[in-house]
């Protein structure tokens, strides 16, 4: 859907995005993450041609971002960060305009079309009032009804869920999950509880660099550096020694506590550590294993790490 | 649930991407807003007002204690004040409702969501060159066109003659339309507010100040137009012919939208 080779973009000198490499899947619902002014929105603002590359290149639909960016942008549907519109113009009109732009008619279609995506944010109440009257939380409504009026292949979304609150955005990520039968969602957000309640894959950002990237199972189950949890009983000081020896084990990190031994062993290879890490440790020992998985890390703690890290994994 | 199969797509047209649904709201912006007519009314009453009361009122009663004045003609004041006043009044009037067309909607983000949209650049320039050139035209320059060629027709208690008076508004027309033609570049060549009315006005008043020098180059220019259409209007012998101000204007207000697509086109939102 998405496909992007070295995209590079600089300001004045001041180098925003750099050699972005990404690829989002088709009817994936696809996390952008990065602190504030990591390059989220330069990227968005590029696949839709609102600003130009100042080098690699970028496809949607396998159409290139330059050259074809009408074409592109009459199958996308884009939500930006503050949504800003005509002010003098309802936001049924704003809507009805913003149809016309892709449908010609029949008229009481394009009413009809209008009347469900009031409907779907919840503003059929205030449809008749000028949207300049409209709060930040109502603004962001209408916007994200506005990027959908299209049924658009493609959804870009600019921090969503931002301005809204918990009830507003509970329903913004229940219509993302309605809409990824039909539409891919790529969206940035600052939310990370949100991301991994939504995502199915994620990206993480920072100073202009694609830090890592891939599906949020794998992301929040360590990556390429996966770490088990095991919690035994009995001592297990040679189980340890045999442990730290083995050649795919990176590190060990123990803790006691209430006559239980807690080690979280980081491994280099994920197969072997599932196969065999367990039979290393009972091996002519009398222990008792009280609790053996690999661990599972918070969204928030594998953005944290790797955006302080600043490399890729952590 | 409507799907996308039971509506009409709008086909992609290059460059017109988009054009004819700008074009639409920019009119009902024009047209629909009552204000917006009732002030431009009121500006063409006020100039032809000012211009009536000068012919019938302040000459006649001029002429009465200072005899000099009596070879002033109540036709060539009202020409003179009808062109010279309308053309800086009008182009003005037209510098004020065009400030915000491109350079509001940029400051505002509405620029950068409707480019979101299935619309080219030069669309967007030309729906507001076209609707407002429209309203302008209209509501300023046929208001003003009409009241003026009644008041002469006054004054000189008959039908004015209507050939030159109509070549005279042409002029006034392509003048007015230099002035919204360099608005709206300004508006694309600059973001900052102060600096779109400081030129635009600058050209329009500064210019104003050249024309008092010697010379006929000056009379090519748009600011010649005010010595020369009252001229032309009242068949006075001029120093170069008609269509060459005129004409001069055209281009400038042509060149004025070619550099306002060209550096459109490469704006960043």
């Amino acid at each position: 859907m998405i496909e992007t080779h070295n995209l590079s973009k600089a300001y004045k000198g001041v180098q925003a995005l750099k050699d972005l490499n990404l690829t989002v899947k088709q009817h994936s619902i696809f996390g952008f993450l990065g602190p504030n002014g990591a390059g989220k929105t330069t990227t968005m603002k590029l696949l839709l041609g609102l600003i130009r590359p100042t080098s690699g290149s970028g496809t949607v639909f396998g159409q290139d971002i330059v050259r074809d960016s009408i074409a592109i942008r009459s199958r996308i549907g884009y939500l930006p960060q503050q949504p800003r519109f005509a002010g003098d113009m309802s936001a049924r009109e704003t809507l009805h305009f913003t149809a016309r732009f892709f449908f010609s008619g029949p008229r009481p279609k394009i009413e009809a079309r209008v009347d469900e995506m009031l409907d779907l944010v919840g503003l059929q109440d205030k449809a008749d009032r000028p949207v300049n009257g409209f709060s930040g939380g109502e603004r962001q409504r209408l916007g994200l009804a506005l990027a959908q009026v299209n049924y658009p292949e493609l959804l870009i979304l600019d921090e969503p869920a931002a301005a809204l609150d918990p009830i507003g955005r509970h329903e913004v990520l229940q219509v993302m999950e309605r809409l990824r039968a039909h539409t891919t969602i790529f969206y940035s957000t600052h939310i990370l509880d949100d991301v991994q309640h939504v995502s199915d894959t994620v990206a993480i950002l920072n100073h202009g660099e694609l830090l890592a990237q891939g599906p949020i199972e794998d992301l929040l189950a360590g990556g390429d550096k996966p770490v088990y949890t095991l919690s035994l009983k009995g001592d297990a000081r040679r189980a340890l020694a045999r442990i730290e020896a083995l050649p795919w084990v990176s590190g060990v990190h123990e803790v006691a506590h209430d006559g239980l031994e807690t080690w979280e062993i980081s491994v280099t290879d994920d197969q072997a550590a599932e196969a065999q890490l367990l039979s290393h440790v009972l091996a002519g020992e009398a222990l008792t294993v009280v609790e053996f998985s690999r661990r599972k890390f918070e969204l928030e703690e594998i953005f944290m790490s790797i955006v302080e890290g600043g490399t890729n994994g952590r | 649930m409507v799907a996308n199969t039971e509506l009409q797509r709008v086909g992609l047209s290059g460059w017109r991407t988009g054009l004819a649904n700008l074009m639409r709201k920019e009119n009902h912006a024009w047209w629909a807003s009552l204000r917006q007519l009732v002030q431009s009314l009121l500006w063409t009453v006020v100039i032809n007002g000012f211009v009536a009361l000068m012919a019938f009122v302040l000459l006649p009663a001029g002429r009465e204690v200072d005899p000099t004045l009596e070879s002033l003609e109540s036709l060539t004041m009202g020409a003179e004040l009808l062109f010279k006043i309308g053309l800086l009044a009008l182009a003005f009037r037209t510098i004020v409702l065009a400030q915000d067309e491109i350079l509001g909607e940029r400051q505002l983000g509405v620029t950068e969501w409707l480019l979101s949209k299935p619309v080219s650049r030069p669309a967007y320039v030309l729906s507001k060159l076209l609707a407002h050139g429209l309203g302008v035209l209209v509501t300023l320059v046929g208001l003003h066109g009409a009241l003026g060629y009644g008041l002469l027709s006054l004054i000189i208690g008959e039908p004015f003659p209507l050939p030159p008076y109509l070549l005279g508004m042409a002029g006034l027309a392509v003048h007015t339309l230099f002035y919204l033609a360099l608005t709206l570049m300004m508006g694309v060549l600059t973001a900052n507010r102060r600096v779109l009315l400081g030129v635009s006005q600058g050209v329009l008043l500064g210019g104003a100040l050249l024309t008092n020098l010697p010379g006929t180059a000056v009379m090519l220019t748009p600011w010649g137009l005010v010595n020369v259409l009252p001229a032309a209007v009242l068949e006075l012998p001029l120093p170069l012919p008609i269509w060459l101000p005129i004409g001069v204007t055209a281009i400038l207000s042509v060149i004025s939208v070619a550099v306002t697509l060209a550096r459109f086109e490469r704006l960043e939102f």
